[in-house]
């Protein structure tokens, strides 16, 4: 029997006259993890502060049943939080820094050397315990944050870009730690920029504009995905200069030495002549997740 | 222990830190009293001796030498130039090389001897109106001695300050003024960091209430604000010679309160504007200010117009002025001083209270 | 033809910590030379000191023909730099943030404009001019940025994670910027977290705990990293494909995961069929390209990167 752990309903944020949320609703289970992507401005951040209740906005959001904006319905308790800029604090110590936090959710002494342990040991980050926070690098620094997050142990986790800026092996090890908690229920939206992470969440939002595009687990997207796609090899630069002016092509990324294209569907002919005609050779392949963004991007932008 | 006060002692501890660590707080809290407590102290004085006058002797007798000796006699006067008619000191006065002019007309001997109507006249330089009435006072008090015959009035003792020394006016004023700055600025800094630095976003994010907050940075404020006040109150007493008449407990529960307000205002203000900048300049406008011109530290206030005197009522400094000055000089207890201290406890519960209720848990 | 960058015994030490340790390469002239590493192994730090912005330790570096160890200032003048947290003023208009970054090399009036005028126009911030700056998307940011960088036409550009947090559109239209760059005779050298990107450089070096662990063209680090051929096998665990096929490398890749068999001559319905045999659930393999990723993986990942 799974619960619903996190609620929101038709959010509404306007920013002077620009809409940053506009009639967006979501809902996650625990033991799921819910990515949230889209490009700068799509309304990510103000999402997520909003679904932490620190930013008004129309509509309702229930955290496990609480609402985040109402002081006293114990939401802080269940919520884990990790902002995109830099929140902690630089001139203490990592260890300085989750004693905090320990004080702030009041942990007992057992229970919080435990944890600290724990997430040190998971982070890498025990041989750093008393180094200043302002001198450790980012992907040092955002493991630390996201630890500080999950030291009181919530229900609910709302990361907003973790792993921007941080190189690839720290960024499994990130999601390693995040797997640990997720196989003990809890609930996790991550707002991410990176498709390979979004295709590994139970389900993913596209946001654009404020509202959210599609909606859907990715294999169930990719599955659904009409548009064929190939990879293409060639001289690189000849070969985007020809892709960026052609419409029948929504999409096109490195992949490797080569490029992966969309094509629309029902066009590969053509593409695929104008290809061989640049002196390019395509093989068809398998759609991955970006695609399926790339190119709902595209076609939404079309019909603006 | 309760949630509340483990959080509270937690936002405590690390201002601590944050204060231990930036060596520039510590530098502003500590040393600028000090140096703001000899400036004040030692640079404006207002006792002001060597004024330089010129002497216009049209008599040339015995009288009128004793009568410029009396003058000079107290080191308030030096005589710097001699003339023969009063015309010709204008140009001096003009120059403002002399603050004054003693004028003895001719015959001032023969007519004083004689007990007819004579008197030397000053002529002083009124542009600078402190300094005249300074130059007049003394210059009063030196001659009263010399006019003869004439019944003596009652001596004019200024009691509390026998000597009217300046210093007995000046050191409470200027602790005062110094722990409004000081502590006001400090506080004026601490909400607004953490907002321009980004971490109250995290904050918010926990359980921590506003008061929470607000009181834990209070605190370790507080503390240092007393060591402040101990810091002046021994240095100013020591080297101005203020005596202490009244009791310790009373001086240092009396700045309590005031540095409860000021720090109050400071975080109100932090909380309020949200940048340092901002923080900054209206945290001293609002306390350094209104401490330094309507507390009754420079100027009386029963001088004052109405308006003036209405604001003045509205501000600690002023209940911590005469609560400084009826501890130092008079010696009074808490029998009289109860007042100020309950519209300094009034006061800082209010101030402290609208800093705390317009702190919005919320992102812009 | 004189290198455009080049490098010698280079190291920086703070204290007793050792950032960058006998660092060794050349750039050559209009090469976009990508460097990559694990956060804090050292890339920043290199950059500043070849930038003239921090002193070495000890070594040599020689960037556009100045020893900038050692004459920094004159460095500068033929260098551009592209931060990491860049330094726009957000509260200026894009045209006065070009001004200020004009003025600061000593580009003013007439020639100032001329040489604005196509920098804009080249990076597509033509119509832009009259915006506030704090008002564009990430994207824009990163172009204006890399404009002032270039106003005063440097020999080399150093750009340091010039698109962190950057969409991938935007990103990908920033690289084609500096691909141009490129082909018109700037030496660009980067750092990245993408790996996307980096297979668009010339060449790449990878740095590791403080040290060049590796140098080469991506085909290059490909084949000495992670040669052979590479599966993408989908529905799988990572544990029991490795357990399952002890001598391959096995690594998550967004939802799927990354195999890379010992044996070369494995195909992908072999790789299945043995998969199958061995009682591992799986859901699709298919053959696909070694990325950068993978050598990065290869090579940072068994150093204990932190």
């Amino acid at each position: 029997m799974t619960s619903v752990a996190i609620e929101a309903t038709a959010l509404q944020r306007r920013f002077g006259d620009r809409a940053a949320v506009d009639g967006l609703s979501l809902r996650v289970e625990a033991g799921e993890i819910y990515g949230l992507i889209g490009p700068d401005g799509a309304g990510k951040t103000t999402t997520l502060r909003i679904l932490a209740g620190l930013l008004d906005a129309q509509g309702s959001v229930r955290l496990l049943g609480r609402d985040p904006f109402d002081a006293r319905s114990g939401s802080r308790e269940v919520l884990g939080y990790m902002p995109q800029q830099y929140s902690l604090y630089g001139d203490l110590s990592v260890a300085e820094n989750l004693a905090f936090f320990r004080e702030m959710y009041g942990l007992s002494r057992d229970t919080f050397r435990a944890r600290r342990d724990r997430l040190l040991a998971l982070t890498r980050l025990a041989a750093f315990r008393d180094r200043r926070v302002q001198t450790l690098s980012g992907g040092m620094y955002k493991k630390l944050a996201l630890a500080c997050a999950l030291l009181h142990e919530p229900k609910v986790l709302l990361l907003d870009e973790p792993t921007t800026g941080v190189d690839p092996v720290s960024r499994r090890e990130l999601w390693d730690l995040l797997h640990e908690f997720l196989a003990e229920g809890m609930a996790i939206v991550i707002a991410t920029p990176y498709m390979d992470e979004a295709a590994r969440c139970h389900r993913a939002g596209m946001l654009h504009g404020g509202a959210l595009l599609v909606e859907g687990a990715p294999n169930e997207l990719l599955v659904a995905f009409r548009h064929p796609v190939f990879a293409v090899r060639g001289d690189r630069d000849a070969l985007e200069e020809l892709l960026a002016r052609d419409d029948e092509v929504l999409a096109y990324t490195p992949a490797g030495a080569r490029l992966r294209i969309v094509v629309r569907e029902g066009h590969e002919r053509g593409v695929l002549a104008r290809l061989e005609a640049a002196g390019a050779r395509a093989e068809p392949t398998t759609a991955s997740f970006e695609d399926v963004f790339l190119a709902r991007m595209r076609e939404e932008r079309s019909a603006a | 222990m309760s949630g509340s006060l483990r959080r509270t002692k937690a936002i405590a501890h690390k201002e601590v830190l944050h204060m231990i660590r930036d060596a520039r707080v510590l530098y502003l809290a500590l040393g600028l009293p000090v140096i703001m407590l000899l400036l004040f102290g030692y640079g404006i004085s207002m006792d002001v001796d060597h004024i330089p006058i010129a002497v216009v002797d049209q008599d040339h007798t015995e009288a009128s030498r004793r009568l410029v000796e009396k003058l000079v006699a107290g080191e308030n006067f030096v005589v710097v130039a001699r003339r023969d008619s009063a015309d010709e000191t204008t140009p001096l006065l003009r120059r403002g090389t002399v603050t004054a002019v003693v004028v003895i007309p001719a015959h001032y001997q023969r007519d004083l001897a004689r007990h007819d109507p004579t008197s030397a006249q000053l002529l002083v330089d009124g542009s600078d109106s402190i300094v005249a009435s300074i130059a007049l006072g003394d210059a009063v008090g030196s001659l009263e001695t010399l006019t003869p015959a004439a019944p003596e009035p009652p001596p004019l003792i200024a009691r509390f300050n026998p000597a009217m020394r300046s210093a007995y006016n000046f050191v409470p004023g200027v602790i005062a003024v110094i722990l409004a700055m000081v502590s006001s600025l400090l506080t004026g800094l601490t909400v607004a960091r953490e907002w321009e630095r980004g971490s109250m976003e995290q904050l918010f994010a926990t359980p921590v209430r506003r008061s929470e907050i607000i009181l834990g940075k209070l605190i370790p404020y507080a503390v240092l604000g007393m060591l402040q006040t101990l810091l002046i109150v021994t240095l100013g007493s020591w080297l101005f010679d203020v005596p202490i008449r009244g009791s310790l407990a009373l001086l240092f529960g009396a700045s309590a309160l005031f540095l409860c307000a000021m720090l109050g205002i400071g975080l109100a203000v932090s909380v309020i504007t949200k940048s340092q900048l901002v923080s900054v300049q209206v945290a001293l406008l609002v306390t350094m200010l209104p401490t330094t011109l309507l507390s009754g530290f420079m100027f009386p206030i029963a001088n004052m117009p109405w308006i003036l005197r209405v604001l003045s009522s509205l501000l600690p400094g002023r209940y911590y002025m005469t609560a400084l000055r009826g501890v130092f000089l008079k010696g009074n207890g808490v029998d009289v001083l109860a007042p100020q201290l309950v519209a300094l406890a009034v006061f800082s519960a209010l101030v402290l209270g609208l800093g705390i209720a317009k702190f919005k848990r919320r992102l812009s | 033809m004189k290198p455009a960058i080049s490098v010698r015994g280079l190291e920086r030490k703070f204290g007793k910590f050792v950032a960058v340790r006998d660092v060794s390469f050349e750039v050559r002239a209009g090469e976009i030379f990508g460097y990559l590493g694990a956060n804090g192994a050292g890339k920043s730090t290199t950059i500043r000191m070849l930038c003239g912005l921090l002193a070495a330790t000890a070594g040599e570096a020689e960037v556009a023909g100045v020893d900038v160890l050692r004459h920094p200032a004159d460095a500068r003048r033929a260098i551009g730099y592209m931060s990491q947290r860049f330094s726009l003023y957000l509260d200026l208009t894009v045209h006065e943030n070009l001004a200020f970054f004009g003025g600061a090399y000593g580009l003013f009036g007439a020639a100032f404009r001329a040489r604005r005028d196509e920098v804009a126009s080249e990076l597509g911030l033509g119509a832009l001019g009259a915006e506030i700056t704090g008002s564009l998307p990430g994207g824009l940011r990163q172009r204006l940025a890399l404009a002032c960088a270039i106003l005063h036409m440097p020999r080399v550009v150093f750009l340091d994670e010039p698109t962190a947090g950057v969409d991938p559109e935007a990103r990908r239209t920033f690289w084609r910027i500096i691909r141009r760059l490129a082909r018109g005779g700037s030496t660009i050298f980067v750092t990245t977290h993408y790996m996307d990107e980096a297979e668009y450089c010339d060449r790449v070096g990878l740095m590791v705990d403080g040290r060049l662990a590796a140098l080469d063209t991506p085909t290059g680090l490909k084949r000495t990293f992670a040669p052979g051929r590479m599966f993408e096998v989908r529905g799988a665990r990572a544990k029991e494909v490795a357990a399952a096929l002890p001598s391959a490398t096995v690594e998550p890749f967004g939802a799927a995961l990354h195999v890379r068999p010992n044996d070369a001559q494995v195909g992908a319905d072999e790789l299945a069929r043995v998969l199958d045999a061995r009682g591992v659930a799986q859901s699709g393999v298919t053959e696909t390209d070694v990325t950068l990723e993978d050598v990065f993986l290869r090579v940072v990942g068994g150093a204990g990167a932190s």
